[in-house]
């Protein structure tokens, strides 16, 4: 004998408020038709307006692609994004909460679409580590009939000839003797304190690896695998009698597979450059290499002036044009090695090692002098427009990094409300520190 | 007769009242109530919560409400500041504006959260909004 209707429809109805997953599910234009308690949880902290009316809107400055990335899914029903990793923030100022979460978004029909929410942090935490290993492993085991070998003394400067560098790099022993390892880079990928960077890095984990363009003596590039490691055995031993070895390995053939599977991971999908999520974690690294040596460390947050204007005069998919122009622009003007990122509508973020807020305020003054100057020519449209950006630089009063996101927003504002088109400071004075 | 609607949702001395509230006095209530214990184990559900959740009072009575009954509020906008409270040893009475998802539709309440030092219980109070 079944159990009544009433009681069936009851135990389902608590199946779906215990689901230790969120679920929700919207019309087209993202408006929530039902919902469930675990799919509030992770929203409502994020909710701008305080609402549960459209996920869009509650996600918005989080993932600000899903309504354009929505609007251009070619089919009539099928997958959107799969599993795709948002970092958040959550939490009052000064005791802020970093969490993971994950989104997958289902189109249902022309009407429907559904999506599926989950806290992934521990799980992303866990995989990071596992990549580190494996990539220890791939280093060990693959391509080792084809590797620079190298040992380096504490300030990363090369101490021993090997002519696998001539081999690899094509550098001669007087060419790299006594230089730091940077020689190998191009010339604005490593600073002197990345090079301790890393170093440190090595220290506490065992090794540092990275994967990027490198230079050859002949100036030509190629897609480098370089590993550091210690050679001394402890931290024990004084820091002045530490030396590492490095390892290098031309992985060319490997780039495009990286790069496409880095891009798909990383970055935004309108401009290409970091998204939220590439950017947060490469922030976090910056930050911890701050907060064990303090040094220069300025953000610089840049905005379209009018975009609404924009939008509304030429259309969304012109105003998506400008968004790549000034995409462009920005990586023309910024560094190699500054990690540039769409932060979320027409807000881009730029974080900027080893620069001071004196520098970091230049090169922005160089972006608007650029944008001002280069219309964006988008189909028949040619667009001219400006950006008003806002300078920070880290520092001891800046509890974390949201904290320096803070201070560039209120310098950005300060712009904006200074007649746009222009670069403000932030300063200590003008704003109290307001609790978002 | 008249025990129904005596307390109104933003009564100053609600807590007094819930405290010495038999269970028919809290049904007779046009807002929700839910008691919880020191574990957060629900011990009080009334009628206006029960029917507007969809669920009966005996399979919410005795559950952990942040992980079984209401996982909405397990965040630092509603759960942190019980357990806060609970460790200062200090008194919670907060109005917040919030939405829960009563089956499964979102629907917008406000949340009293009320907690103070010497308590047996503690109480969510949902209020919807219209």
């Amino acid at each position: 004998m079944s159990a009544p209707v009433e009681q069936e429809y009851e135990a389902l109805l608590q199946f779906m408020y215990m689901a230790p997953i969120g679920l929700v599910q919207t019309l087209a234009d993202g408006e929530i038709t039902m919902v469930n308690p675990l799919c509030a949880q992770l929203l409502m902290p994020l909710s701008p307006d305080g609402q549960l009316a459209n996920l869009f809107t509650a996600l918005e400055a989080v993932v600000p692609d899903l309504r354009q990335r929505v609007r251009e899914f070619p089919d009539a029903h099928g997958t959107i994004c799969d599993a795709q990793q948002v970092p958040i923030s959550t939490g009052q100022a000064g005791r802020r909460q970093h969490q993971v979460l994950s989104l997958t978004l289902l189109k249902l029909d022309a009407e429907r679409l559904m999506a599926v929410l989950s806290d992934v942090t521990q799980s992303v935490r866990r995989e990071r580590e596992l990549r580190q290993s494996q990539a220890w492993i791939n280093t060990l085991a693959i391509g080792l009939s084809d590797y620079a070998l190298v040992s380096l003394d504490h300030h990363g400067c090369v101490q021993d000839w090997n002519p696998s560098i001539s081999r690899i790099t094509g550098f001669s022993r007087e060419q790299v003797e006594g230089r730091s390892l940077s020689l190998f880079y191009p010339a604005d990928a490593m600073s002197d304190q990345r090079v301790l960077d890393r170093l440190h890095e090595a220290d506490l984990t065992g090794w540092s690896l990275d994967e990027g363009w490198c230079v050859r003596a002949e100036g030509g590039r190629y897609w480098g695998s370089c590993l550091i490691a210690p050679l001394h055995d402890s931290d024990d031993d004084p820091s002045d009698e530490h030396a590492y070895s490095l390892i290098i390995r031309d992985v060319s053939d490997r780039r495009e597979a990286a790069e496409a599977m880095l891009k798909a991971v990383s970055c935004d999908h309108l401009t290409g450059l970091f998204n939220r999520r590439a950017f947060v974690e490469a922030a976090e690294l910056e930050m911890q290499r701050w907060a064990r040596s303090p040094r220069p460390l300025s953000l610089v947050m840049i905005d379209a002036d009018h975009f609404k204007r924009i939008n509304d005069q030429y259309g969304h998919v012109t105003g998506d044009g400008v968004l790549r122009h000034m995409a462009a622009s920005m990586t023309a003007t910024f560094r190699a090695m500054d990690v540039l990122a769409r932060f979320g509508g027409e807000e881009f973020i730029v974080l900027l090692p080893d620069t001071s807020l004196e520098g970091a305020e230049l090169v922005a003054q160089r972006l608007c002098r650029l944008i001002e100057a280069t219309p964006a020519v988008v189909g028949e449209h040619t667009v001219r427009y400006t950006v008003s950006a806002g300078v920070a630089a880290m520092d001891a009063d800046a509890t974390d990094f949201d904290a320096l996101v803070q201070r560039a927003d209120e310098a950005l504002y300060a712009a904006k409300a200074k007649g746009r088109n222009r670069v403000e400071r932030w300063q200590p004075a003008t704003l109290p520190a307001a609790v978002r | 007769m008249n025990t129904e609607h005596t307390v109104s949702f933003a009564d100053a001395a609600i807590l007094d009242f819930l405290e010495r509230a038999s269970d028919a006095e809290l049904d007779g209530l046009d807002f929700g109530v839910i008691g919880m214990d020191d574990a957060s184990h629900v011990t009080r559900y009334n009628r206006f919560e029960s029917a507007a959740a969809g669920l009966s009072p005996d399979r919410v009575l005795g559950h952990a409400l942040f992980t079984v009954v209401a996982p909405c509020m397990n965040n630092f906008m509603i759960a942190q500041r019980f357990e806060d409270a609970q460790q200062d040893g200090s008194a919670l009475d907060d109005t917040i504006n919030y939405v829960l998802t009563l089956r499964m539709r979102p629907v917008k309440v406000k949340l009293r959260l009320l907690a103070r030092p010497g308590s047996a219980l503690r109480y969510v109070l949902v209020h919807r909004q219209t």
